[in-house]
């Protein structure tokens, strides 16, 4: 039913949401999300979303709780789909660290990291080159380390959402975590 | 190749599938026996298990209050501009 005095009291409340909301929904996708397109596009989409089912936005809970359940179901569905549609050009060559004979280059073989992972959990700096290494991921390499442990969930059941063999996604996961133990090493335990 | 052996490629690959599948008692057997004299596989099986846990601390431990706000106006302004 269109009712114009309510759609234009909707679209101000919107336009409210927008100015005292946007930013921080960016930022978190910002920070989901591999790519700044990405985020923006999913932050757009969620207040499209919104408009469409304001009716069913009671006022019962805060605008920005429910801004933020749409915007982490998109962010999700994000993850699926680039899992579901990977990149085949250009990915990072994570063979090139073997040799002819599939053992470790001498120079490349890796090292006793000698620390402390509760230390590193809490020390923002390494947090920062880690989050920069993921960020270098091919989007559905990077997805599928965001689904697999974004919930307390077991490889099965990721795949049997995904509708993908367990072995698709163990190897991507293995490459991207070849390709962001070699970031690690190099940008953090090495220095 | 001694086909007994597994190689370090194979090895890595094993020591990260365990972390999300089942291996088999064969292949349980293969790593068991590379590890046990490839410092750099047992070194990488380390670094596999730290990273598990640094990934599932970064990825489960942020919420939306604890990421750094960047401001994007021109987006708020294209957002405003439909409604």
């Amino acid at each position: 039913m269109y009712n114009e005095v309510n759609d234009s009291s909707a679209s101000a409340t919107l336009k409210g949401w927008v100015e005292s909301y946007s930013d921080s929904m960016y930022s978190w996708a910002l920070h989901k999300l591999s790519n700044k397109e990405t985020a923006e596009d999913l932050v757009q989409e969620t207040f499209m979303a919104a408009m469409v089912s304001m009716d069913k936005y009671k006022g019962d809970s805060n605008p920005k709780t429910w801004l933020f359940a749409i915007l982490n179901n998109k962010i999700n569905d994000h993850y699926r789909h680039a899992f579901r549609n990977p990149q085949v050009d250009g990915l990072p060559d994570v063979e090139k660290w073997f040799d002819a004979n599939d053992q470790w280059k001498s120079e490349e073989r890796p090292l006793d990291w000698a620390a402390d992972t509760g230390h590193l959990l809490d020390d923002s700096d390494f947090q920062s080159v880690l989050h920069a290494c993921m960020k270098r991921l091919p989007d559905h390499w990077f997805s599928a380390i965001q689904l697999k442990f974004i919930e307390e969930k077991n490889g099965n059941a990721i795949c049997l959402e995904l509708g993908i063999t367990n072995a698709n996604f163990w190897q991507i996961l293995h490459r991207a975590k070849l390709q962001l133990r070699k970031c690690l090493e190099v940008n953090w335990f090495k220095k | 190749m001694n086909k007994v052996m597994l190689s370090c490629k194979k090895a890595t690959e094993l020591i990260d599938k365990k972390a999300v599948a089942n291996l088999s008692i064969k292949e349980e057997v293969m790593l068991m026996m590379h590890t046990g004299m490839c410092t750099a596989c047992t070194a990488y099986q380390k670094q596999s298990k730290m990273l598990d846990q640094l990934l599932h601390k970064h990825i489960q431990g942020t919420d939306e209050g604890n990421v750094p706000e960047v401001s994007n106006e021109e987006l708020k302004r294209k957002i405003s501009s439909k409604f």
